[in-house]
């Protein structure tokens, strides 16, 4: 098929209303506002106790952070896929090949990245602003809600970062989810179905689906961050 | 009289080297002091041990009469003690949040933070900044600010790290204004500083850090230029 063709028959698709293509956004849309719904809280108080505490082994922890950035998602998706399988210590959960599974395969995968950005964020904040904070009252929690407030640029890059990692990628869902039309099929396995079966249209469709959601979201950062001359924190 | 806070035997070690060992420290209540000396003293330093955001070796540490440690810092002092940095740093809030911020942090009702961000803006003459980002402001203003933000939790000990350092002319003269009526407000304050309009107002007390050693000159009252 030729390729006007096929981003022709891709935008009919999209306008079209097909149902099996709405499903297959709307299961990875979930899927992945679920991850980092779940990791985010996670993530950030892990990233920001790194960042803003001395302790013993506090190297090794950001080297591990950094190192697991590199972890290739199919070799996540592996090792769940062997921990949820029947035999595996989490097999009683019954996760696998199921959108479970896949949430859980997406908070690994969003983990590093979330919390190696935050530690960034945080580390190149002013230490006086966690000094100000404390030395005027505030609490250990209160005070690094403020600092995470006054890098909370950093943070949304890092949210967006993990959002964009988490959508776009493919070997983990697919092992643990098992590309099941309607359950577990998101829109980066069914790209990697539809064009396998030379089927590029419903392809063209989802990644078109995935640059319009990339550039939105970061339309939106952008306006938050607002003037970045006056904005602490911008990145 | 009991003195506000008394340290006896405070040293302050960096790996090998020695910065100062202070036989004893005496502060009265609603005193105002100028803690100089050459750079690198440390000055800032000690102030940041009275505010715990440094550690050191301390023989004995009383605070109201009532003998305490400074390591872990207790919350009496956190709660008496208010530290404001060199250059202040401001929270990317609006002005009157950032003196509220120590106010909500000790959980005052809505309506009396209210009441005293307004005294405090008054007090500092930043009431028209109300709602403007400190972060646009000036440096005069961004240290009334900080003044404000300390006085507005009616701190018993108040350290000020170079007041008046990188201001000139009005805005230099506006903190300076200032200082007297922390005292009258019953707040002892101990200023780290090399301004001599700083060193030379009424009724304040000179420390002197000098070869790892503290040096108090007996308090004077001077007459007001």
């Amino acid at each position: 098929m030729h390729l006007i063709d096929a981003i022709r028959d891709a935008f009919a698709l999209l306008f079209s209303g097909d149902a099996e293509l709405w499903q297959v956004i709307w299961i990875s849309l979930k899927t992945t506002l679920l991850a980092l719904f779940l990791a985010t809280p996670l993530a950030v108080i892990a990233g920001y106790a790194i960042a803003a505490h001395t302790f013993r082994g506090r190297r090794v922890a950001i080297w591990l952070v950094q190192a697991s950035l590199s972890l290739p998602t199919v070799l996540i998706g592996l090792l769940l896929y062997l921990m949820l399988s029947r035999q595996g210590p989490l097999g009683n959960l019954h996760w696998l090949f199921s959108q479970s599974g896949i949430v859980a395969g997406q908070v690994l995968i969003a983990l590093p990245v979330l919390v190696a950005f935050t530690l960034a964020a945080t580390q190149a904040a002013d230490p006086r602003i966690a000094e100000t904070a404390v030395t005027l009252g505030a609490s250990r929690w209160r005070a690094m809600c403020t600092v995470l407030h006054e890098v909370r640029f950093g943070v949304m890059a890092a949210i967006i970062s993990g959002f964009g990692r988490v959508i776009s990628e493919v070997g983990c869902a697919i092992m643990v989810g098992g590309n099941i039309a309607g359950e577990t099929r998101t829109m980066t396995t069914a790209i990697a179905l539809q064009t396998s079966k030379g089927e590029f249209a419903q392809g063209i469709a989802l990644g078109i689906v995935l640059v319009a959601l990339a550039l939105l979201i970061n339309a939106g950062l952008v306006l938050l961050q607002g003037d970045p001359r006056t904005a602490r924190g911008a990145s | 009289m009991t003195p506000l806070l008394m340290l006896e035997g405070l040293t302050k070690n960096f790996g090998e080297r020695n910065l100062f060992d202070i036989e004893r420290l005496v502060i009265r209540k609603a005193c105002a002091y100028v803690l100089t000396g050459l750079n690198g003293t440390g000055k800032s330093t000690l102030l940041r041990i009275l505010a715990g955001l440094e550690s050191a070796q301390v023989g004995r540490a009383s605070f109201l009469g009532a003998e305490m440690p400074l390591a872990p810092y207790p919350k009496t002092l956190r709660e008496s003690i208010v530290y404001v940095h060199q250059h202040p740093v401001m929270f990317s809030t609006t002005v009157a949040d950032n003196i509220g911020y120590g106010l909500h942090a000790r959980g005052l009702a809505r309506e009396e933070i209210f009441r005293r961000v307004e005294d405090a803006m008054e007090w500092a003459g930043v009431a028209h900044l109300r709602t403007s980002k400190p972060l646009t402001l000036s440096g005069g203003e961004k240290q009334r600010i900080a003044l404000a933000r300390a006085k507005v939790l009616e701190p018993k000990l108040l350290l000020l790290d170079e007041p008046t350092a990188n201001l000139d002319g009005l805005a230099r003269e506006q903190v300076i204004a200032l200082i007297p009526s922390l005292t009258a407000a019953g707040s002892s304050v101990i200023m780290a500083c090399h301004d001599r309009d700083l060193i030379s107002l009424p009724h304040v007390e000179r420390l002197k850090l000098r070869d790892g050693r503290l040096q108090a000159r007996q308090n004077r009252v001077r007459a007001a230029s």
